[in-house]
């Protein structure tokens, strides 16, 4: 037979584990993912505001280079001229810029086109314009529709500047709430994920914790039943050993040491140091199962002796079965001394032979009483019988009065030998139970006492019983010595009447019976008109040769009720006697179902 | 196979004679009750002839009158208990009496002179005989048996059967049931 | 084989039993004829002679040397030519293992042995009686139980 033991995996707490670690690479993840966005973000707003800030900037030099313009168109003193020459280079700069921070935005791309375009009407306006200044035909009709086509294409170039502004605005607003919604959600999302991995890191630990307080209330449990088997070990005489079949290593329990006479734990343990205590001519078989154990890896019981050190020997008894753990597999072993039980069991058997022939003597001695002893007295018998007969006329009367008594005396001691012998008979080891019809053993009863009944007038009534589970001649027995009994002491002025009651009963509800073996008992109640007796000697009637009348009143030798009480004490049952004087005597038998 | 037969030993005997008696070619006349007539003397010869071949059934020729009588006192008692319908309840004295023509004193005295048992010990001896047999063969109880041979009650004929043989009713049909068990083996 | 009298066979190691035993016979009205051996080997000797002269009733003491009783008993009931003798044990014992023992054995009579001579005398003619009336009435011989 092989045991396994399978381990709960902590699968759970791995799983919480890496669950949370995935979600704090996540949540990692998503904040590196965050904070790239939110730099981005303010770098598109800086972004808007340049465009803005060149875009104003664009304008203030078209402004500047305009008053220039205006102021030389009046003064004609070119030194108004010098911000319109320098605007035109602060204008590409700037344009040059807008384009580069623009270029990823089509839309202010192609607005920045149609705005170099107004802007490089313009600045040919003032060219223009600013040729007639020079020429000094301000006068001229051709100037002001120039100056005009100025002033035009300046709101142009304003309203393409808003237009972009507006667009840089709205883009910016925008971002702004992309922005907002990153910076709203993603703290959130974060806050989430880190509560989940705590939770589950929680989880982790009190999972954790919980299984570290079970085994720590395992491991208590654990030393305690170490503990206890250790003394049980000890007070049981038994010791444990264990087999590690792969690794080929033994361990064996304090106590198998000191089965062993030595002290825990003072030798390696293994095969051959065993085998040195092993009685050298138990060595060889114990030797052939041991060799079976490791190739079948079971150990049926074994008997085989020990000699300690000291020169004791001890015969122990092993017994061992495969014990497999997570894949790996143990021999476990138990080794008992069992010296004491072989002890007291060899006690027992030398009792039983003992017994037995005890049980011989006895019959033996039946043997004797029947038949060796009665053979001499019958002829002491005969023979006085012969001497009466044959010679009585040679006799004084002194003689024949002595010889009469001789054969009283004798009868006397034959009907003691023969109830003695009819006592041991019941006592005798042969006891058949069978279950059997109580009514046929009244019947053969009443056959046995037939002389007797019809000689009395005896009336006997009965109930009907059931069938009971008896050693029926012994049954027969009591029937008709209870019986007789009641004829036997009769009232002189009437008929006994004898009558047999039936009952089953339950043990608890009966207080007369002491520690009743069995739940239920078939009561018998044998009731007569006879003489009776003092309820006082209603134990004493049942000892072996007691009479409660004197031998000239009644015959017989005070045996059959001992009878009685001996078969019922071989049936396991009770009997109980109870009297009145002058009205009669009651026997109860109760007999176990 | 086992089978068993009951039969009437007194019709056995009488059949038994008769062909004897045939054989040995001596004329007679069958009477009944064990008694034959023989037609003339046969010689002292034929006699021991016939004597001789009667000794192998253990029939025995009776020679005078007293034990001729005995043997009809016997086979009437026996005719009396085991006939079915038998005349139990008349009183068994007066019956023989009548039936053979004598005082019932001089067949009693007579009967024990011969036999050295009473007639009331013989009848006592018929009827448990009859007992045992009813007991074995008809499997009756003692009830119905004592009912039968007009016993007064069951323990009369208990008494009397255990007087008689020893033993009580119960005893001799077990003895006799472990004999039947032994022999099968 | 004389009709006249009863033969009667007693196998007994006791020699007082055995006197007892032919005085009975010897004060009875019935004309018998009384042999005795002193144990069962010499009783089956005999027996199992030819010119043995099979008695009417043969008494066996139960306890007895060399062979007891019950061998005897058990050797006769096997063989069928003794089938017409009627066996009574003639034992000192009267323990009802004895008794039932031997007549499911193939005993017709069990005597426990008497104690005094008077009932020998009945006894024992009590025993030839019946067995004589068995004899002559054709009773049936298997059903003959008889405890004195």
């Amino acid at each position: 037979m092989i045991t396994r033991i399978k381990k709960k995996s902590p699968l759970f707490i791995k799983i919480s584990f890496y669950l949370a670690l995935l979600i704090i690479v996540v949540a990692g993840a998503t904040a590196f993912k965050t904070t790239k966005n939110l730099s981005k973000s303010s770098e598109l707003v800086v972004e808007t505001y340049m465009v803005n800030v060149q875009l104003e900037q664009i304008f203030s030099y078209l402004k500047d280079a305009e008053t220039g313009q205006r102021g030389f168109i009046i003064t004609n003193d070119s030194l108004y001229l010098d911000p319109y020459v320098n605007s035109r280079e602060s204008i590409n700069n700037s344009f040059a810029e807008l384009k580069e921070l623009t270029k990823e935005n089509d839309f202010q791309q192609n607005k920045l086109k149609d705005l170099s375009s107004l802007i490089d009407k313009r600045l040919n306006n003032f060219e223009r314009s600013s040729s007639f200044s020079v020429n000094d035909n301000l006068e001229s009709p051709k100037f002001d529709p120039v100056f005009f086509e100025g002033k035009e294409l300046m709101d142009a170039i304003r309203s393409k500047i808003s237009e972009m502004t507006e667009h840089e605005r709205v883009e910016l607003l925008r971002r702004q709430e992309d922005y907002q919604t990153d910076v709203l959600l993603t703290p959130i999302f974060l806050f989430f994920l880190i509560l989940l991995s705590i939770a589950l890191v929680l989880l982790a630990y009190y999972k954790i914790t919980k299984d570290i307080d079970s085994l720590k209330s395992y491991n208590e449990e654990l030393e305690t039943f170490k503990e206890s088997a250790n003394q049980s070990e000890i007070i049981s005489k038994h010791g444990n050993w264990i087999w590690d079949i792969e690794e080929e290593t033994y361990i064996y329990s304090d106590n198998l040491y000191r089965l062993l006479g030595e002290q825990p734990q003072s030798f390696k343990p293994n095969l051959d140091t065993f085998m040195e205590y092993v009685h050298p001519d138990d060595r060889e078989k114990l030797e052939k199962d041991v060799a079976a154990m490791m190739e079948n890896e079971h150990l049926p019981f074994v008997h085989y002796r020990v000699i300690q050190k000291s020169g004791n020997i001890k015969r122990f008894k092993s017994y061992a079965q495969v014990l497999e753990i997570d894949g790996i597999r143990k021999l476990i072993g138990t080794t008992s001394d069992v010296t004491d039980e072989f002890e007291s069991f060899r006690l027992l058997e030398e009792r039983n032979v003992e017994l037995e022939r005890n049980n011989k003597e006895l019959s033996a001695f039946n043997h004797v009483a029947s038949h060796d002893l009665q053979e001499p007295l019958r002829k002491i018998q005969t023979f006085l019988s012969r001497l009466v007969d044959k010679e009585s006329e040679n006799l004084s009367k002194n003689g024949l009065v002595y010889v009469s008594r001789i054969q009283n005396a004798a009868s006397r001691m034959r009907l003691l030998i023969d109830d003695l012998l009819q006592f041991s008979r019941t006592n005798k080891s042969e006891k058949v139970f069978e279950t059997a019809n109580i009514n046929l053993i009244l019947e053969g009863a009443k056959q046995d006492l037939a002389e007797a009944i019809s000689d009395s007038n005896a009336l006997i009534t009965s109930d009907t019983f059931p069938v009971m589970y008896v050693i029926p001649f012994q049954i027969q027995q009591l029937f008709s010595n209870l019986i007789s009994n009641s004829i036997k002491y009769q009232k002189e002025d009437a008929t006994p009447e004898i009558s047999i009651q039936y009952s089953r009963i339950n043990a608890i509800e009966d207080d007369k019976l002491i520690k009743p073996k069995k739940e239920h008992y078939h009561k018998l109640t044998f009731t007569d008109n006879g003489i009776g007796f003092k309820n006082e000697y209603a134990e004493k009637i049942f000892v072996l040769f007691n009479r409660l009348h004197g031998k000239s009143e009644f015959s017989g030798t005070g045996i059959g009720l001992s009878i009685c009480k001996k078969i019922v004490e071989n049936h396991k049952g009770y009997i109980f006697a109870n009297g009145t004087p002058d009205k009669g005597a009651i026997f109860e038998v109760y007999l176990p179902i | 196979m086992k089978i068993f037969v009951k039969f009437d030993l007194h019709s056995v005997c009488t059949k038994v004679l008769e062909n004897t008696l045939n054989n040995t070619q001596i004329k007679h006349t069958m009477l009944g009750f064990g008694e034959v007539d023989l037609q003339g003397s046969p010689s002292k010869e034929t006699m021991e002839e016939l004597a001789e071949k009667l000794s192998e059934y253990h029939i025995e020729i009776v020679q005078d009158q007293k034990s001729i009588l005995v043997q009809k006192i016997k086979d009437t008692i026996i005719d009396m208990v085991f006939n079915e319908d038998n005349n139990l309840h008349v009183k068994s004295s007066v019956y023989l009496s009548e039936t053979l023509d004598h005082s019932y004193g001089y067949l009693a005295n007579l009967f024990s002179e011969v036999t050295y048992t009473s007639i009331e010990n013989f009848i006592i001896l018929q009827k448990i005989e009859y007992t045992k047999q009813l007991i074995l063969k008809e499997n009756l109880s003692l009830t119905e048996i004592a009912f039968k041979l007009n016993y007064s009650s069951v323990a009369h004929l208990s008494t009397q059967f255990k007087k008689t043989t020893g033993i009580t009713p119960s005893s001799f049909q077990r003895i006799i049931a472990k004999r039947k068990e032994l022999l099968k083996k | 084989m004389n009709e006249n009298y009863i033969n009667v066979v007693l196998a007994d190691d006791d020699e007082d039993d055995r006197l007892f035993f032919s005085e009975a016979f010897d004060e009875l009205k019935i004309k018998t004829r009384v042999s005795t051996f002193n144990d069962g080997v010499y009783l089956m000797d005999y027996f199992n002679s030819e010119d043995a002269i099979l008695p009417q009733v043969l008494f066996l003491d139960l306890n007895m040397p060399r062979k007891s009783g019950l061998e005897c008993l058990k050797e006769l009931r096997a063989d069928e030519k003794f089938n017409d003798v009627a066996i009574a044990i003639y034992s000192t014992s009267s323990s009802e293992e004895d008794v039932e023992n031997t007549f499911v054995l193939g005993a017709n009579i069990y005597i426990k042995k008497p104690s005094d001579f008077k009932s020998l005398k009945k006894v024992l003619s009590d025993v030839v009686t019946l067995n004589w009336q068995y004899h002559t009435n054709g009773l049936n011989k298997d059903n003959f139980l008889l405890r004195l």
